[in-house]
């Protein structure tokens, strides 16, 4: 990741951390760095040790194995005032106490006032500004224990940018807010973060939110870290269905190109059996080719078979795994006569067949043959077929007379198609 | 959103975390004419003291010698130097020995059992928190119970007072080391191991008082548990103050890392505050007032309770102004209520303890009433 921006040295960077609660190990060697200029986004489920990352930068708690470097020096070396003017932290806990709104704000400027000192015109004027942006400015003398959960959510950010500190650690700083003062406090923390000098880490849950406006995002699962890169890297099928156990299409954004999340299903067939719809779908597939595309039919509750699947396919693990019919065939063999009977017989039955991205050998041509029987036929889209083509253009012809009648398209869009056909009209 | 970027004048923020530790003085010094805390303070205290000051004069003034005030107010700026009393020997001898050392007890005591209830509300972070809450007061009640039982008076008298001190610091060394076991310490189960401590004690001093066969002492024990200040002298006041007021300039000092631990521990942390240290501190000097004012007045319910509490309502939840003049409604209150004890049914007395219950009592739940619809209890 570092390679991504190399000139920005990073403020905070946790090596090799090591947090057993308990018994539970919470963190299990985790390495991250907060670098300034970039909004970080911390993704996962619950538990995944979003929180105890945070904390544990925060200088908040101490790690059984590993350190946290605060530039040069050892985290819990620095004195904590001078931690706290450096380092701003924003918990999760819903405020309950008795302070007004402005009060809360203005303990954000607490560490850097003398002992004896009281806020002045300066602190005052910040804590005001940040109310402004923050647009809590209207119940500055209302009791934080009056407000609702967004208001609260939004003096805490508002205390929290007070503070100004060079690293700024969130810990769901959205989680309580409408969809407009979502985007609003997300477009703050992207304005502070842009001038350049802080690091801001927020662990978030919204998926699209946090790609919308992360520059990096870091997805956590059993307190590891699974992927980490931009949000167009991290944020894949795969890793949602390892990280959450949900199915998932990512598109980009049509407006801002980020990734977009739409969520299809948990990935455990079982929760997905329970609300099947009417509909069969048929996917003719091979080595890999159709295992994101069965795993998202079958939990949006489909109706799923599968085409001709040599033994040790990794299609038909899928298939297996999830329970889906197949025709089955012996290992790197051709389709013999009886398979590709029943296989017909399938594809015939099914509602709509998708011809996946496969390559085409002598072994499996008759897959794309079977593929012309279908009643309603989609192509999915990848790579160009001829490097798919291992039958000196049998297969490629085939393929052309069959994207002659039919779509050529993506899962997603598929998927998106199927949907709309189901919903009736109202 | 938009406007609301552009808008900000980028620069004006930057400057002013640039350089975190400001020169002090001057516009710290400026920024405080504006400051509502130190307003509020400024107000509260003027009036508070004004009160106290007030309710002195007219407390040194009435009981069974009845003395004209301005005679009383000569005696008093006589006391420091300011003037020639024009008040008869009399009235001096009376005001100097008999009242005045009463009348400041009670401003301590007052002050002590104010600043300790407000310490404790802050980090039980519960407004229904008073100073005995960990047991520090039941404890007290022990050593004193004690002392009278052994009739330790007779060989040292002040033993009574340092029993009951040695008790308060028992029971808060007991309770600290019960929360504190498993080398985790937890507020709630300071808490819980104070509420069950404070049981054990009471019932130990009950046991103590039923078997006590000497009438008088018995007797003596029933009048102290009741709490009153009628034994002061200016040796009770001599010691009594110091203690009251290094405790009181603890919290004082700490008040605003309190207003921190009473938000919560981890933000306390993350905002700069050493919590276990200014907790502790903190406790030690709420259990330190509260054990003096134990020590030489007996255990006075409910001034701990309802003055930091109404006040609240009136300043708000700043403990560098409610720190402070919980010290002053605290004296204010003690004293009002041990001149009604002196003068309600003259020229016997009514034990303070049963004033302050009964006036705070009422008080206190007419606050609850009224605040029941808050969503905190705050």
């Amino acid at each position: 990741m570092s390679a991504a921006q190399p000139g920005k040295a990073p403020v905070l960077a946790a090596r090799n951390l090591c947090v057993k609660l308990g018994r539970a190990t919470v963190l299990q060697s985790v390495s991250f760095e907060a670098r300034p200029g970039e909004l970080a986004g911390l993704i996962g489920p619950n538990g995944a040790g979003k929180s105890t990352l945070l904390r544990a930068l925060a200088g908040l708690l101490d790690a059984d194995t590993g350190s946290v470097r605060f530039g040069q020096t050892e985290l819990s070396r620095v004195p904590a005032r001078e931690r706290a003017r450096s380092i701003s932290f924003m918990p999760q806990r819903e405020a309950t106490h008795p302070f007004t709104a402005l009060e809360t704000v203005l303990m954000g400027r607490y560490p850097h006032l003398g002992r004896f000192e009281l806020e002045g015109i300066n602190d005052r004027r910040i804590a005001r500004e940040e109310m402004r942006k923050t647009r809590t400015d209207g119940f500055e003398n209302r009791q934080m224990d009056t407000l609702s959960g967004g208001e609260k959510q939004r003096v805490m950010l508002a205390r929290t940018i007070a503070q100004q500190a060079q690293v700024m650690l969130l810990d769901e700083p959205t989680a309580s807010l409408d969809l407009k003062y979502r985007l609003e406090m997300m477009e703050l923390l992207r304005s502070e973060t842009a001038r350049g000098k802080l690091a801001v880490v927020a662990a978030l849950h919204d998926l699209s939110l946090a790609a919308r406006y992360c520059d990096r995002l870091t997805l956590m699962s059993r307190g590891a870290i699974a992927a980490e890169g931009p949000p167009a890297e991290a944020l894949t099928p795969e890793n949602l269905r390892t990280a959450f156990g949900i199915e998932a299409i990512i598109e980009p954004d049509p407006v801002t190109g980020r990734p977009q999340v739409s969520l299809l299903g948990p990935s455990d067939p079982q929760s997905g059996a329970n609300r099947q719809k009417d509909v069969r779908v048929h996917l003719i597939c091979g080595a890999g080719s159709g295992r994101d595309l069965m795993r998202q039919l079958v939990s949006a509750g489909y109706a799923v078979t599968a085409g001709v699947l040599g033994l040790g396919d990794t299609d038909r693990e899928t298939a297996e795994i999830l329970g889906v019919p197949f025709v089955p065939a012996p290992p790197f063999s051709p389709i013999e006569d009886a398979q590709h009977e029943r296989h017909l017989a399938l594809v015939r039955s099914a509602d709509i067949a998708a011809l996946c991205s496969m390559a085409v050998g002598p072994n499996n041509l008759r897959n794309l043959k079977a593929a012309h029987s279908a009643k309603q036929l989609v192509i999915i889209e990848g790579p160009p077929f001829q490097e798919l083509d291992y039958t000196d253009g049998a297969a490629t012809a085939l393929r052309s007379r069959l994207a002659e009648r039919w779509p050529v398209e993506q899962g997603s869009q598929l998927l998106r198609r199927l949907a709309r056909e189901l919903t009736p009209e109202p | 959103m938009q406007a609301g970027r552009i808008s900000v004048p980028d620069p004006q923020p930057d400057k002013s975390g640039a350089s975190p530790r400001r020169a002090k003085g001057i516009v710290s010094s400026r920024g405080l004419i504006g400051s509502p805390v130190l307003r509020r303070l400024a107000a509260g205290s003027a009036l508070l003291a004004a009160a106290v000051a007030v309710l002195a004069v007219i407390a040194a003034s009435i009981g069974p010698y009845s003395i004209p005030p301005s005679h009383t107010i000569d005696v008093l700026l006589d006391q420091f130097g300011l003037a020639e009393s024009q008040a008869s020997n009399t009235e001096q001898a009376i005001i100097q020995t008999i009242r005045l050392p009463r009348i400041a007890l009670a401003i301590i005591v007052g002050a002590a059992l104010g600043v300790a209830g407000a310490i404790m509300q802050g980090l039980f972070r519960n407004p229904m928190a008073d100073p005995g809450i960990i047991g520090v007061s039941t404890g007290g009640a022990l050593g004193a119970v004690a002392a009278i039982a052994v009739g330790a008076q007779a060989a040292f008298s002040l033993a009574l007072p340092a029993m009951a001190f040695a008790g308060a610091g028992g029971a808060l060394a007991l309770v600290y080391a019960v929360a504190s076991a498993g080398g985790r310490f937890s507020m709630a189960a300071l808490l819980l191991a104070g509420v069950a401590v404070s049981a054990f004690i009471a019932a130990i001093i009950s046991a103590i008082v039923l078997f006590t066969e000497n009438r008088d002492a018995q007797r003596e024990m029933i009048f102290w548990l009741a709490g009153g200040l009628d034994a002061s002298r200016w040796n009770e006041v001599r010691l009594a103050g110091p203690l009251v007021l290094g405790g009181v300039a603890a919290a004082v000092l700490l008040s605003r890392d309190l207003n921190l631990l009473m938000v919560s521990e981890e933000e306390a942390r993350a905002l700069g505050v050493r919590v276990g240290l200014t907790r502790n501190v903190l406790l030690v000097a709420a259990s330190l007032i509260t054990g003096t004012a134990v020590a030489f007045s007996g255990t006075i319910a409910f001034v701990g309770l309802v003055v930091p509490h109404a006040l609240r309502l009136v300043t708000g939840a700043d403990h560098r102004v409610l720190v402070p003049l919980s010290a002053l409604g605290g004296a204010l209150f003690l004293l009002a209520a041990d001149t009604a004890a002196r003068v309600l049914i003259a020229p016997a007395e009514v034990r303070v303890g049963i004033i302050t219950a009964f006036a705070g009592a009422p008080f206190f739940l007419f606050l609850l009433i009224r605040n029941k619809s808050r969503a905190s209890l705050l």
